[in-house]
């Protein structure tokens, strides 16, 4: 429904207005406890109560960032950290759908592979790091495989209960126009299983980072993920803080590209 | 002389799940006519549903026949419209799906919807129609591709009842003024003598004929109907004979 917004009753106008406050209210909150926790950790640091050689500090994580783009390094480890992120997302996305599909294409398939996925998606994956490195060796490539291995069976799972749940009614219209699987498949369960598909997406994301950090953990030479393994052993607790900020911002960021995404994609769905 | 369309012949069609069967249909003959409007009660769960997939061809008996000449449109109860596609997409739905893709059939399917009072919601989407205007469109989606016969399965009955009265009439409207053969499925016994030429009335499950009437109406208008004479006598008719 569309509402004249010239036309609406003052009412609406105070309710708008009301509205907009919260917002404006929830945000100066929420900025303000993130300027009150660091604050607090600053000065705890400082007067003394806290060691910061353990808990590092607000000035000392500024710090250190800043030393890290001096050397040029903290783009390099970003990049490389992103790159393997989105990497290992995109390929388990794709991935995981064209399984999924092929699962709710063959119920036989389904069956016989069902109890497979089950135990894959209990087992924790960072078991098989040793495998890993020996299979892929110490680069890029073994920590793209760790992320595949934890993001894809997520999708794989989400997407075919997404497929299976498709209206059985609208299945049996279709069949009555004489309509083929791929038919089906196209015109009805794909994009029926479009807002299950953007959800699959968030949960991925997710689970990209902690594949990819994972992954950085057991073999890496570069990576957020090996600056905290690297700071962590040397003791360098305001790298490990750092990297670990950083790592909060890119999460977050990548989240919120993932919610624009549905925003743009709904609005499109349902006018 | 009238030609038959559809013939049921000592139809049996028996559900086999891990539990055990259903035996949904036994035995089950009737036929229908070119051009005749038949319409279906029978108690819920009888098999009255089981009983259009096989005349759609969606399944095959367990025995007996089912012979038909001609293309079927299959409407269900609710609308079904998808609700990401706009209700002139909708209606060709089945054109795509038969890959009837020529502009003359897309044409026919506008020219339809125009006639028929949804001209000026072609580019809206099912969610801003209202429900009668909705199963409107899954009717002349289902009459797009000019289908010999119409299956009905209970299509009035997710609607309130003053929109299913209206709805009623536009339907049996287009119907008759496309000379379509129906075959229309409902629990509502007014419904059935409002709009049918023929009622068949089914046993409980397993579903067979108990007994077919054909209807003595000057009037094919289901309200005028309604406010006929002979109206409540019919419906205490079938009513009782629903009830044996
Ligand atoms: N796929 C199925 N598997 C097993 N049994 C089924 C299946 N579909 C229907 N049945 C059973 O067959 C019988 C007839 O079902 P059907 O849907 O044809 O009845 P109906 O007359 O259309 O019912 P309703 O009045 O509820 O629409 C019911 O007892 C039902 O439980
Ligand atoms: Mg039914």
């Amino acid at each position: 429904m569309k509402h004249n917004l010239t036309e609406c009753s003052d009412e609406h106008m105070t309710f708008l207005k009301r509205r907009k406050k919260r917002r404006a209210l929830i945000w100066a909150l929420r900025l303000g406890l993130l300027a009150l926790l660091l604050g607090v950790w600053e000065l705890v640091t400082r007067v003394g109560w806290a060691d910061p050689f353990l808990t590092s500090s607000p000035s000392r994580i500024g710090a250190t960032i800043a030393s890290l783009y001096r050397d040029g390094s903290l783009f390099y480890h970003i990049g490389v950290t992103l790159a393997e992120t989105l990497a290992g997302f995109a390929i388990a996305v794709v991935l995981g759908c064209g399984v999924a599909l092929a699962l709710w294409w063959s119920d036989l398939l389904r069956e016989v592979l069902e109890p497979y996925i089950v135990v894959l998606n209990a087992l924790p994956k960072i078991a098989l790091g040793p495998l890993i490195i020996i299979w892929f060796g110490t680069g890029s490539t073994a920590i793209v495989f760790m992320t595949v291995l934890v993001g894809i069976i997520v999708c794989i799972l989400h997407m075919l209960s997404a497929f299976i749940a498709t209206d059985k009614n609208k299945i049996l219209l279709l069949r009555s126009m004489g309509a083929t699987k791929w038919q089906i498949l196209r015109k009805l369960v794909i994009p029926s299983s479009l807002a299950s598909f953007i959800s699959m997406l968030k949960v991925a994301v997710g689970m990209a980072w902690i594949g990819s950090i994972m992954g950085e953990y057991i073999v890496s030479r570069a990576g957020l993920g090996y600056l905290i393994v690297y700071g962590g052993q040397v003791f360098k607790l305001d790298l490990v803080m750092s990297a670990t900020c950083i790592l909060c911002l890119l999460a977050a960021g990548m989240y919120f590209l993932v919610a624009l995404l549905e925003k743009a994609i709904v609005k499109n769905a349902d006018r | 002389m009238k030609k038959e369309i559809l013939r049921f012949s000592d139809v049996t069609y028996i559900y086999h799940t891990v539990r055990g069967e259903t035996i949904a249909a036994q035995d089950l003959s009737f036929s229908v006519d070119e051009g005749e409007f038949v319409a279906i009660i029978g108690p819920s769960g009888c098999g009255k549903t089981t009983l259009l997939s096989l005349a759609a061809g969606l399944m095959k008996p367990s025995a007996g026949t089912v012979e038909s000449r001609g293309s079927f449109g299959y409407m269900l109860q609710r609308d079904e419209l998808f609700p990401w596609r706009t209700i002139e997409k909708n209606i060709c739905l089945p054109l795509e799906i038969k890959r009837q893709t020529a502009p003359e059939h897309r044409a026919r399917a506008r020219e339809l919807a125009v006639k028929y009072g949804l001209g000026d919601f072609l580019d809206s989407y099912p969610g801003q129609l209202s429900g009668g205007m909705r199963q409107r469109a899954a009717l002349i989606r289902t009459l797009a591709t000019d289908p010999d016969i119409l299956l009905l399965d209970e299509p009035f009955s997710a609607l309130d009842y003053q929109t299913r009265l209206n709805v009623t009439e536009d339907v049996s409207e287009i119907i008759r003024s496309e000379q379509k053969t129906a075959l229309l499925i409902t629990h509502d016994i007014s419904e059935a003598i409002s709009l049918a030429d023929r009622v068949l009335v089914l046993t409980r499950r397993p579903a067979r004929v108990a007994h077919t009437h054909t209807l003595d109406f000057e009037v094919g208008n289901p309200l005028k109907r309604r406010e006929q004479a002979n109206f409540s006598g019919w419906f205490e008719r079938l009513w009782r004979e629903l009830n044996e």
